[in-house]
């Protein structure tokens, strides 16, 4: 069986892998970097819950295969945290009230991340668009919408 | 022993937007869920599903499974206990006579891992020799069906049979009558964590099982009747649980299959659902088939009502067969009404199992009553809000079914919705689409505005109510719940609680009540709820009960480890233990502020520093004074108190798509009160995505007792795009029964949503749906339908 | 997902070549989004998967008298495009449509054609646009028109060794108010029921003449291939675009849609939303013109 030396950045950390080809970038993570944060909510980019930044763009690793990835840059949830100090997203979600069951709050805070990036002050709407790949079945929606927007206007 | 010496408007932290205990670890991917567990030497499970609806079983060739590299245990029917499990006491882990619906599991597989145990699973040859198959309640129940269960005379599992005043003669004094036919889809949970659990057996032949119940302790007792072991030997524990809504109320066939795995092999044995799995594997909610009619007099007053109603529980009975007890209470007791019969009949199938679902009966009954209470109105020529707040339920009165009903809000939830939904305006959003102005953002990037006097879109406002339990409800012979408080030399409060956290933030509110009991901050405290060899007894979360149930018993708790605190810091202090309060972390002369004041860690360890020393903590039960309803007559206090709502919708309609997206939610609640604002407004929320998915767009689709959409793709809950804005209204009662006057709000959230969408429907286009979900295409033949009717075809 | 041998060839002639040699048992990966889902559920179990993400020129978007679009140009490339946004805003609005931000990340516009997927949302506007497909195979390249593209449901004229290297599409009038509706259960994440895309090119006005020079309409999920409705186009060529040619090109359309009954919809509701989404959009380019009076 064909073994692929990869070699990937994630959350700034260089990792050397030795992998199979058919293994995904979520399985990477989860099972040999142990960056549990990283969720599978269906395997077949449905749900965003395993949302990573690739390349400062936000997406499913649950359809990128680890070797398509060889070389480049990967930031987790986790990733988010500097020194101790969360991401001003996960410190709004958690101040508004925008995880419940959390299953889906890593990839969401990844792609709220991924839009405030690009677009500092999102109003709602944009808020809404930014996150319709990534389903809750908790909140509603109103209070990760609120944290979003929260952030931009800080 | 209950005494309010608490200021309502002075608590520290009751009624604060404290973010839940585990907000961070989620937020930062640190949260610890079942399928990020690891144990040494885990392997893998898989449940290999029979795919025909109804057979029976001539043989099962496991041998050339067994062979494949890295499979550790492969096992069918012939290694089940005796016992069969379930409410029903109808199922077996593996099927070894015959299977009843596609989704009967027929064998399992432990492997080392995924690629193995699949291979197994697909050299598992199995003969069957089908039997005619059952698709509905209607051919279950026909004269000379086939018997899904052999044993028992016929198809009929249940007739739920409740009537109070005389419903049959009432109709004749009705002035206005209203009768309609309902079909309810199959809707399912689709929690975001798929169902998961992982089996380890010590060489002693404990069992300990990592799982994402609801039901820990009722799971001990399920799994020990399941697998015929004593259920002291069986230890649940409940890592964070990403989700579950009524998923986790019963013992399902894979959870003793784990175990059995576990146990086969010696190893530990995960299994994990894949998506797809989930979809077809889990309990979903039962399809209903109702026909309802209500007569009501010229004067408004609600007079008679007779519903029937029909459900296809599938090949098992789980909890859900219970859900006609909620349905009934929708029926009989949402308004005052005189004369009510309802009749349900839970019938078996072939179709997949059915189970309990967040709500429990209400979503779907309060489609029908809402949509009917509108009927009526306009029979009437009443306004829908006057006709709803002249048959309100009021405080301290008791329904005909026995409910007694204490603290309520429900004419302030109406009220209160129809003033902020601008209700006024419901006639002239319906009549002229432009004199409408939406004051939010238009959040659909495909449809045409409303700008052109040709548009088809059509706008309408429409109103629904709730009545859900509130205060636990005793559908098991206890309602109760232990908690257990201590406080260390640190002045760290534990409160070791039975109950259990599946997202909603229950922990954080049972928090809250502990700390101001204490006079400690939030933070001070911990709760531990996850392991049944560590917290004390309870039924379980379900029925809204966590915050009103464990949170009385927490309060319980707390007050004694309180009374020990003043005790002995009145001795410390010299003065009487009734004139000392502890608050902002001190124990001090009540109002006296700035007075002389110990910290309370400082008595704790005074306490424990000393001879005759004693440990600082407490133990709670809390069992509702409540009672089984009478198991003839299904009357009784289910609960001890009973939470209220009102939900207001603005729509729009494509009257050419038929399509139909929500601009608007305004929920207002009465909770008693919010213990923590921020996630009572979270679960009307959350419960609003779910009546706003089941009005307009999941359905489980069961075609010959298979799911076609088994999908997230495909079973369409909505998206951040979907939903409006929501404007939650908490409406504070204060029941005297409830922790700090709280009631229990986990599901009515969910309950009016379709029912208000449907009312909304019929203002902005004059179509009546009595078919969920109300999907485009469903709306676009109705107008169409009566389109033609118009023009007398 | 079955284990299979992956390459990353810098060049589209290794590339082709590297399938060429597994004769009909590689696949080319794009973006993944629906390969390694079909690979996932075991529909396709390729014993080669060939990435072209190291392939220079690619995702190039380039206008120069007619638009080249690489087949690697992913849907977010589309949505930021200044190119796009300004002269083919119908292939941004679309791309804006699909699932959700992270997919359209990885999503591209030639996995979407090349996987010929009779509900795929590129296939009609692009169709509408007149574009071009270029091809590179082991025998060299060749240029095929979309609308012989598609073949059936998952089946386009690519043969095995075969990559769709860009597509060409003209740059005229009938671009810039060229549109595509989808009809889709949910507001995002979701197929379309039924989509349906419309362009049309006016005369030269003179004497106030504001008939149709010509119009292409294509109608997606409709048919086992993205379908021109070539009567419904007919009716409207050199003809005034008012309400009653629209309704009546409206309903020759929905005539030539091929519905089935599927998981997502009926026939019968699919052939009614042909008929009111050809009619609007018509209806849309009609009063838009009226309204800046080209």
């Amino acid at each position: 069986m064909q073994q692929l030396y990869i070699s990937l950045t994630v959350n700034g950390d260089v990792h050397e892998l030795n992998i199979e080809p058919r293994r995904t970038l979520m399985e990477i993570l989860r099972e040999d970097l142990e960056l549990h944060g990283t969720h599978e909510g269906c395997g077949s980019g449905d749900c965003g819950a395993c949302t990573v930044l690739l390349d400062n763009e936000p997406v499913p690793s649950c359809l990128v295969l680890a070797a398509d990835a060889d070389g480049r840059q990967v930031v987790t949830v986790e990733g988010l945290v500097q020194n101790g100090e969360p991401h001003a997203v996960q410190k709004a979600i958690v101040t508004h009230g925008g995880t419940q069951c959390g299953y889906c709050t890593p990839g969401i805070v990844i792609s709220s991340v991924a839009l405030l990036n690009e677009n500092p002050h999102p109003n709602e709407l944009e808020a809404r668009e930014a996150i319709a790949g990534n389903l809750c079945r908790c909140t509603g929606y109103q209070k990760i919408v609120d944290a979003i927007v929260a952030v931009g206007r800080e | 022993m209950r005494s309010w010496r608490w200021d309502v408007n002075n608590y520290s932290v009751i009624g604060k937007r404290v973010p839940k205990l585990d907000a961070l670890d989620k937020a930062t991917g640190r949260a610890q869920y079942g399928h990020d567990l690891n144990l040494p030497g885990m392997l893998v499970g898989k449940i290999l599903y029979a795919n025909v609806p109804h057979a029976r079983i001539l043989n099962i060739d496991i041998s050339r499974a067994e062979k494949v590299r890295g499979v550790k245990a492969v096992i069918t029917g012939e290694h089940n206990p005796v016992h069969k499990f379930g409410y029903g006491a109808d199922n077996t882990p593996l099927k070894a006579d015959k299977v009843r619906s596609r989704r009967d599991e027929v064998a399992a597989v432990a492997a080392m891992d995924d690629d193995a145990a699949n291979e197994a699973l697909a050299l598992i040859r199995v003969e069957y020799a089908e039997l005619p198959p059952l698709y509905s309640a209607e051919a279950a129940l026909a004269a000379g069906a086939p018997l899904v269960h052999e044993e028992r005379a016929n198809n009929l599992f249940l007739r739920y049979n409740y009537a109070h005043g005389d419903a049959e003669r009432a109709f004749d004094d009705a002035d206005e009558i209203v009768e309609e036919e309902y079909f309810l889809p199959y809707v399912t949970h689709a929690a975001m964590e798929t169902s998961f659990a992982l089996a380890v057996f010590d060489l002693q032949n404990r069992l300990t099982m990592w799982s994402t119940t609801q039901i820990p302790f009722l799971l001990q007792r399920d799994l020990s009747e399941a697998l015929g072991m004593p259920g002291r030997d069986i230890r649940i524990i409940q890592p964070t649980i990403g989700g579950a809504f009524g998923r986790g109320l019963d013992v399902y066939p894979f959870e003793p299959i784990c175990a059995l795995l576990a146990k086969h092999s010696g190893k530990p044995v995960r299994l994990a659902f894949t998506r797809d799995e989930e979809f077809f594997a889990t309990a979903t909610r039962q399809p209903a088939h109702v026909k309802m009619r209500t007569g009501v007099k010229r004067d408004g007053t609600l007079w008679a009502r007779d519903a029937s109603v029909l459900l296809d529980a599938g090949a098992y009975i789980s909890w859900g067969a219970v859900t006609p007890l909620v349905m009934m209470e929708t029926t009989a007791s949402l308004y005052r009404v005189p004369h009510a019969k309802f009749v349900a009949d839970v019938v078996y199938s072939n179709n997949p199992p059915t189970g309990a679902m967040r709500g429990y009966g209400n979503p779907q009954s309060t489609f029908f009553v809402e949509t009917q209470m509108d009927m009526l109105a306009e029979k009437l020529g009443m306004d829908p809000v006057e006709f709803r707040l002249k048959n309100a339920n009021i405080p301290n009165s008791e329904t005909p079914q026995g409910l007694k009903i204490t603290s309520c809000g429900l004419r302030e939830c109406i009220t209160e919705v129809a003033e902020r939904i601008g209700w006024e305006r419901r006639s002239s959003v319906s009549s002229n689409q432009l004199s409408v102005v939406s004051n939010q953002s238009s959040v659909s990037s495909n449809q045409s505005p409303v700008s052109n006097p040709q548009s088809p879109i059509r706008r309408g406002i429409g109103i629904a109510c709730t009545l859900n339990v509130g205060g636990g409800a005793r559908i098991y012979r206890s309602d109760g719940c232990g908690a257990t408080v201590k406080v260390d030399d640190f002045g760290r409060v534990t409160l070791i609680s039975g109950s259990t956290e599946i997202g909603q933030g229950s922990e954080t509110a049972l928090a809250q009540i502990v700390a101001e009991v204490l006079g400690v901050r939030v933070d001070d405290v911990t709760v531990i709820n996850s392991d049944t060899s560590v917290k004390p007894w309870d039924v379980g979360t379900h029925a809204s009960r966590t915050t009103f149930i464990a949170g009385n018993a927490a309060w319980i708790a707390a007050n004694q480890v309180r009374e020990k605190i003043l005790d002995h810091a009145a001795q410390m202090l010299n003065v009487s233990p009734n004139h000392l309060e502890m608050r902002d972390g001190m124990v001090r002369v009540q109002g006296d502020a700035a007075g002389k004041g110990i910290a309370y860690d400082k008595v704790v360890r005074a306490m424990h520093y000393r001879e005759d020393g004693n440990v600082v903590s407490g133990t709670g039960w809390y069992d509702p004074p409540t009672k089984l309803v009478d198991k003839d007559t299904y009357k009784g206090n289910i609960s001890a108190a009973y939470g209220f709502g009102a939900q207001a919708v603005e729509i729009e309609v494509d009257t050419e798509t038929g399509q139909v997206r929500v601009l608007k939610i305004v929920a207002a609640h009465d909770v008693g009160r919010a213990i923590n604002p921020m996630y009572v407004e979270g679960q009307i929320e959350g419960g609003a995505q779910m009546g706003v998915g089941y009005a307009l767009s999941e359905e489980l689709q069961v075609r010959e007792g298979r799911i076609l959409n088994p999908s997230l793709l495909d079973y369409r809950m909505p998206t951040a795009l979907d939903m409006p804005p929501i404007e939650s209204v908490i409406i504070e009662t204060a029941d005297p029964e409830g922790p700090f006057g709280a009631k229990g709000v986990g599901e009515m959230g969910g309950n009016p949503t379709a029912a208000a969408i449907a009312n909304a429907l019929y203002n902005a286009v004059g179509i009546r749906m009595n078919q969920l979900p109300m999907t485009g295409e469903r709306v676009l033949r109705a107008l169409k339908e009566k389109e033609r009717m118009e023009n007398g075809d | 997902m079955k284990p299979f041998t992956f390459f990353s060839p810098r060049t589209l002639a290794e590339a082709s070549r590297i399938l060429a040699d597994h004769n009909g048992n590689g696949r080319a990966l794009a973006g993944g989004t629906d390969l390694l889902i079909r690979m996932k559920r075991g529909q396709w179990t390729p014993r080669a998967v060939v990435s072209l993400n190291r392939i220079a020129g690619l995702n190039e978007i380039a206008l120069n008298g007619e638009l080249k679009l690489g087949a690697r140009v992913t849907l977010n490339q589309l949505i930021r495009s200044p190119i796009i946004r300004e002269y083919f805003p119908v292939l941004a609005a679309t791309a804006r449509n699909m699932a959700g931000v992270q997919v359209r990340t990885l999503a591209t516009v030639g996995g979407n054609l090349c996987n010929a997927s009779p509900s795929a949302d590129m296939s009609p506007p692009l169709m509408a646009l007149n574009a071009r497909a270029v091809i590179v195979g082991a025998a060299g390249e060749r240029v095929v028109s979309l609308d012989e593209f598609f073949v059936g449901p998952g089946k386009s004229v690519l043969q095995s060794d075969e990559i769709l290297r860009e597509l060409i599409v003209p740059y005229n009038s009938r671009a810039a108010r060229a549109s595509y509706k989808k009809l889709e259960h949910r507001a995002a994440m979701d197929i379309a029921m039924v989509g349906v895309s419309v362009a049309v090119e006016f005369q030269k006005a003179e004497f106030g003449n504001r008939n149709c020079a010509d119009a292409r309409i294509v109608l997606g999920a409709v048919a086992p291939t993205p379908l021109r409705a070539k009567r419904a186009e007919e009716i409207l060529r050199g003809n005034i675009l008012n309400k009653e040619n629209i309704a009546h090109a409206a309903r020759v359309a929905a005539e030539e849609a091929r519905p089935i009954d599927d998981v997502r919809s009926s026939a019968w509701y699919r052939r009614e939303m042909v008929e009111a989404l050809t009619r609007r959009q018509l209806m849309e380019i009609r009063d838009l013109r009226l309204e800046i009076g080209d």
